[in-house]
């Protein structure tokens, strides 16, 4: 049944994975079930063992014992080729960055406790890179993929909101004495600096390490092939790191001989055991449904772990250990609600992120095989991934930025503006003062329509293509209609605000206001400086720019095509997008001033009543200043006659029908597309003996006087009418032609019959 | 702060014309209707909009602004009733279709904008998270989203159809789509009710319904304040989703686009157009659509020196006419004043047959794909530009198909002439009734061996 609904194009058939039945696999699924189990047992132990033994020392008894087991397995040095002076340093820069690694994950162990560490760490390549290539690359595989990431990150933010460790809010308040190392203590601290609690940091931390250990073995597959198969890297590498932690262990001193029994099992179980089974499993079912199984398989055997672990050895360890560091009354990482949530969300996501891709590549329709079956194209996906770098595209558009006024003077306002708002936020952040934080996301969502103005200056210089066949010129139009509909939100939002403050004026504090909003005052002034020079630049360069393009496109015959007196009417100039842009900082501006004004009234008068009175003022000016720039905006649009060039192409309509040897024109549609283009199109009906060219030129000339600069005329001649009415042969468009053709009066006399 | 709506209408010279036609619209059924909706629609989002102050909920609000859309829209519709009744778009002239696209668009753009804002804010809740009272939260949530589904389902709202079908799929649409398949694959009986696309209206408000509801029950049993800000990011991010690929597509029409979907068919047609007898090429091709569906378009055609203009015309209008409705064609010769001397000058009669071949002979070839593609130039033209993107059995990413009747091109006239008695002819002798026409094409038809000279007229 399944198939009938799979979207793959390629597994529908036999063509596609031949998925080995379950039942062939059960020997290996136990397997992975006792292991996974046992693993969950030893990270238990481990974070048990951890309260007493120093972190590195721990690491390197780990490292050491399963170095020996596999040394003694493997043999890696009297198998195999031998390993050449730049392996060795190889495999030595290997084992410092794993050394690092398994610290980092240890070190997460001892901050969040077993079950949490389970979950954010223990995930397989494959769901890591699947997660990855869903939240970095376009072509992450379906929205199922997609849904996979959404709830693995859920689960991320459920652990890191919703959980709340009972245990965490005591540790966050870690005596200094505890630390025993400067490498926690470092680390410690670089957790405290994030202004996280404890096991919060240790949740991020689990996570980077996660990245960390991922991109580690990704990139160590190479270097396995060039040692010569995976096992015995993994056996040098332990060996390596032990040399490597050797010297630190000495150097932190303290007796572990009484653990070898939960050091040997912990060993046993997390290094050598699991990487064999694993190993294994890879080997004989496929690495995606052995990642499915081994992550559901750990994740529930670390839930029922952490009911019921009941900490054997840690009475056993407080006995041993001669300072006992904590009061016995503490409470262990327990299951919370978040828990068990992020738990759930974590098992469906790593089951959906594992499985195999059923969404069917994109293919493109070729046409169809003898056989009536449809025939795609599957290239594209293989040929369209030639992505830019990153910082040849910043590089790249920064310079198409900065080729033109407009853009430049957007851009330029816009970093004043960005540097601003984050001098804002970091100051907030400081103090911790919310007012300041809450306007700096004010000046952000500010920012936004900066970004869309920018955006659509530089999309306005694209070249026309196929879809955009006037070119983009429009955009700008189009980007001023939404900065006035964004103005007119936020108008709104101001006034609806002020007038529940009318009812009932709070108390402000004004000590932090009046800095912010000079400050603001300024860098507003400096953009309304920048800003109106460009408009009336702007306005004047459009003027300019489409009257070169009329010279350009005449075709010469005729010399009165000169029009510089026309096209000067329109007063606000026609560059929507920097109108909205400017009325956007106006508005800026205008809060700023309102802001200090009401502020100097609480302060001299007290009367807080002023705040709100300015707000309502300032609200209403700037919807009656977006009015107009909406307006001129939706009548382009809407394709609407220009209505400053609606006198004179009236008069050039009345010069049209005068022309010799025209009868009537029909459809004359003149409309602005953008700033400099004004396209028309109309049909003229001819006398039949007139030369249609020439007709075509004097009209062309004639309209372009009037500043239509992007014309197509029609001309009909009667044979035109009887051949289309040859054409279509359906009654009602003869009827409609003949129609067509009676209004032409001259043709009522019989004048011009053949 | 909850208690804000973003909305504002976008064209203040129509609402005053609003109460003009007040009482024409309550003489109409169907608007009456929408009418009486519209005022329901104001006092639910009134409720709403008190209740969203009283329990102080952002995600509550993210909601109502999704029942301020559905006033928007209604309020629009209503408007169209009334414009459409009373023709009082002279200024508009025949551009009036284009005022729903503007309405789809300036009512979508306003909704993003509304949940903008409402990101904006929860951000800063995230900062500080206020208490929630989750007094009213439950009855508001069921509140709006019966009063949404009942305006939904009950008043059809023809443009904002028309664009949340033709527009691309959100994303929302999407994973519904994939979660059906696949709930469709474990039970088949629940196929014909999933798998067709679903109205991404309809999908929105439920959606925000279950997070709402979500968000009650977790703050309810533990407490969880962040919930809510968390739901009112999830529902502001639908709000994007959903309204995105329609502000799009309506966009693309304002920005006088060609629609991606039909520049297959049109660069058939263009490529037929250039393998006219006597054109040269195709250029300045300009197709757009005026309002949702209706094709416009205007083209420069340059043909032979003693190719016959209005025939070209005729047979390019012809070709193109059943794709672009309002067309406009221009014509062009180069160095056209000493050959067309020339012609005038020869006497019809002297013309050889030879000579005729190149125009007269109209039955075009089939359009042999191989050779043309070359001769529609000057405006960029990819023949591998994107033929419809294609991917198997997702019912909701579908192209909107434009059918095309297939009959058309291949309808020569000259196949008309062979019979002798064509509905050419006949239609022009019986309605047109114009002697010197018929004789003409009558002469034509007698001589039988030179049927290539027909429609040559004497001058």
């Amino acid at each position: 049944m399944d198939d009938k609904y799979s979207s793959n194009v390629l597994s529908s058939g036999q063509l596609g994975m031949v998925e080995v039945p379950n039942a062939r696999l059960t020997r290996y699924i136990v397997l992975l079930l006792v292991s996974k189990v046992l693993k969950a047992l030893g990270i238990f132990e481990s974070y048990d063992l951890l309260k007493v033994v120093h972190i590195v020392q721990f690491i390197f008894i780990l490292k050491l014992g399963c170095a020996v087991i596999l040394v003694f397995f493997q043999k890696p040095f009297s198998s195999g080729k031998a390993i050449s002076k730049r392996q060795w340093i190889k495999l030595l820069k290997h084992s410092v960055i794993s050394c690092i690694i398994s610290l980092l994950g240890f070190f997460g162990l001892t901050l969040c406790g077993p079950l949490r560490t389970l979950l954010l760490f223990e995930h397989s390549d494959v769901v890591v890179i699947a997660l990855l290539s869903v939240l970095f690359t376009s072509s992450g595989g379906g929205p199922s993929k997609t849904r996979g990431a959404a709830l693995f990150i859920i689960a991320v933010i459920c652990l890191l909101l919703f959980d709340n460790d009972d245990l965490m809010a005591k540790m966050a308040e870690h005596p200094e004495g505890h630390h025993d190392s400067a490498l926690t203590h470092a680390l410690y601290t670089a957790i405290a600096f994030l202004g996280v609690a404890d096991h919060k940091g240790g949740v991020v931390l689990l996570v980077v390490s996660l990245c960390l250990k991922i991109g580690f073995h990704t990139a160590s597959r190479k270097l396995s092939v060039e040692i010569g198969g995976a096992k015995r890297l993994y056996a040098l590498d332990n060996l390596v790191s032990c040399i490597v932690l050797l010297p630190w262990v000495i150097v932190v001193q303290s007796s572990w001989s009484a653990l070898i029994l939960p050091f040997g099992m912990i060993i046993f179980s997390v290094m050598i055991l699991e990487f064999y089974v694993e190993s294994i499993c890879i080997a004989k079912m496929e690495a995606p449904r052995c990642a499915r199984y081994g992550s559901i398989f750990l994740f529930l055997s670390g839930l029922l772990l952490a009911n019921f672990w009941t900490h054997p050895l840690t009475e056993q360890l407080r006995t041993m250990s001669k300072t006992p560091q904590q009061e016995s009354t503490e409470t262990e990482h327990v299951l919370s609600g978040g828990v068990l949530v992020s738990a759930i969300f974590f098992i469906m996501a790593d089951s959906i992120l594992s499985s195999p891709s059923k969404k069917g590549q994109k293919g493109t329709l070729v046409g169809y095989s003898p056989e009536g079956t449809p025939l795609y194209n599957f290239m594209g996906d293989a040929l369209q991934h030639t992505s830019q770098s990153l910082p040849r595209f910043i590089k790249d558009s920064l310079k198409q930025i900065l080729e033109e006024y407009d853009s430049r003077q957007i851009f330029y306002f816009l970093c004043l503006n960005l540097a601003f708002t984050f001098v804002e936020l970091f100051y907030g952040v400081w103090t911790n003062s919310l007012g300041l934080i809450s306007d700096g996301f004010h000046m952000l969502f500010d920012c936004s329509a900066l970004v869309l103005g920018l955006f659509a200056a530089l999309m306005t210089r694209w070249k026309a293509t196929r879809i955009y066949s006037y070119g983009y010129g429009r955009v700008e139009i189009l980007s001023g209609f939404i900065n006035g509909l964004f103005l007119m939100v936020i108008a709104f939002f101001v006034f609806v605000e002020s007038v529940t403050r009318l009812v009932d004026p709070p108390n402000i504090n004004t000590d932090m206001l009046t800095p912010v909003s000079v400050g603001g005052l300024l860098v507003n002034l400096v953009g309304i400086c920048a800003f109106s020079h460009a408009h009336s630049h702007g306005a004047a360069k459009s003027n300019c720019s489409s009257h070169d393009h009329g010279h350009s496109h005449g075709h010469g015959s005729h010399g009165h095509s000169h029009g510089s007196s026309h096209g000067h009417s329109h007063g606000g100039g026609m560059n929507a997008n920097m109108r909205g842009v400017f009325l956007h900082v106006l508005a800026d501006t205008l809060g700023s001033v309102g802001v200090i004004i009401s502020t100097i009234l609480i302060r001299q008068f007290g009367w807080l009543i002023a705040d709100p009175i300015c707000s309502l003022f300032i609200s209403t000016l700037i919807f009656l200043s977006v009015i107009p720039l909406l307006t001129d905006a939706a009548e382009v649009l809407l394709l609407r006659t220009p209505p400053e060039h609606e006198k004179d192409l009236n008069i050039a309509l009345e010069k049209i029908e005068k022309v010799e040897g025209v009868l009537s024109y029909r459809d004359p549609h003149f409309w602005r597309h953008s700033a400099s283009v004004i396209a028309g199109t109309i049909h003229l009906q001819l006398m039949s003996d007139v030369v249609e060219q020439r007709i075509i030129q004097q009209v062309t000339a004639i309209l372009k006087d009037a500043g239509v600069n992007n014309l197509s005329v029609q001309v009909e001649k009667e044979a035109y009418f009887q051949h289309m009415s040859g054409l279509t042969t359906g009654f009602h468009d003869v009827l409609a032609m003949t129609q067509q053709m009676e209004s032409m009066n001259y043709l009522k006399d019989g004048t011009c019959i053949m | 702060q909850g208690t804000i709506h973003p909305f504002r209408k976008t064209h203040r010279s129509f609402f005053g014309k609003l109460s003009q036609e007040f009482r024409l619209v309550t003489s109409d059924r169907q608007s009456w209707r929408i009418l009486v909706f519209s005022m329901l629609n104001v006092f639910c989002t009134g409720c709403l909009l008190m209740w969203c102050s009283s329990t102080n909920s952002m995600a509550l609000t993210a909601y109502t602004y999704l029942t301020i859309f559905d006033l928007f829209s209604r309020v629009f519709s209503v408007i169209f009733v009334c414009l459409i009744a009373h023709v009082c778009v002279c200024v508009f002239s025949t551009r009036f279709k284009r005022l729903e696209v503007l309405a789809v668009f300036a009512s979508t753009v306003l909704v993003q904008l509304g949940a903008l804002f409402i990101l904006k804010e929860s951000v800063e809740r995230f900062v500080e998270q206020p208490e929630v009272h989750t007094g009213r939260l439950l009855v508001g949530t069921f509140v709006a989203l019966f009063f949404n589904l009942l305006t939904l389902l009950s008043v059809k709202n023809k443009p904002f159809v028309y664009v949340s079908e033709a527009a691309s799929t959100s994303w929302l649409q999407e994973h519904v789509a994939d979660l059906s398949r696949s709930l469709c694959g474990i039970i088949p009986g629940l196929s014909s009710v999933l798998l067709p696309r679903m109205n991404p209206f309809v999908l929105i408000n439920v959606a925000g319904a279950l997070s709402l509801s979500i968000t009650y029950m977790l703050i309810e049993i533990n407490n969880y304040n962040a919930v809510d800000t968390a739901s009112a990011v999830a529902i502001g991010l639908m709000i994007f989703g959903t309204m995105y690929p329609m502000s799009v597509y309506s966009g693309k029409v304002l920005l006088q686009t060609t629609p991606s979907h039909v520049i297959g068919q049109l660069d058939k047609l263009l490529r037929e157009v250039s393998t006219l007898e006597g054109v040269l090429e195709v250029r300045n091709e300009h197709f757009w659509t005026v309002g949702f569906g209706s094709l416009a378009g205007s083209v420069h055609v340059r043909i032979r020196r003693d190719a016959n203009e209005q025939m070209v015309l005729a047979h390019v209008t012809n070709r193109l006419f059943t794709l672009v409705s309002t067309l406009t064609v221009q014509i062009f010769k180069d160095d056209w004043i000493r050959p067309s001397l020339m012609a005038e000058a020869l006497p019809a009669s002297t013309l050889r047959p030879s000579d005729y071949g190149g125009l007269s002979s109209f039955v075009p070839p089939p359009p042999k794909p191989s050779e043309d593609i070359n001769r529609l130039t000057s405006t960029p033209f990819k023949p591998s530009s994107p033929p419809p993107e294609f991917s198997f059995n997702t019912p909701g990413r579908h192209v909107h198909p434009v059918v095309l009747p297939n009959t058309q091109p291949q309808r020569p006239y000259g196949m008309g002439l062979s019979y002798g008695a064509s509905p050419y002819t006949s239609m022009l002798n019986q309605d047109l009734a114009r002697p010197g026409m018929g004789i003409g094409i009558g002469m034509n038809l007698g001589m039988g061996a030179a049927p290539q000279r027909f429609g040559r007229h004497p001058f």
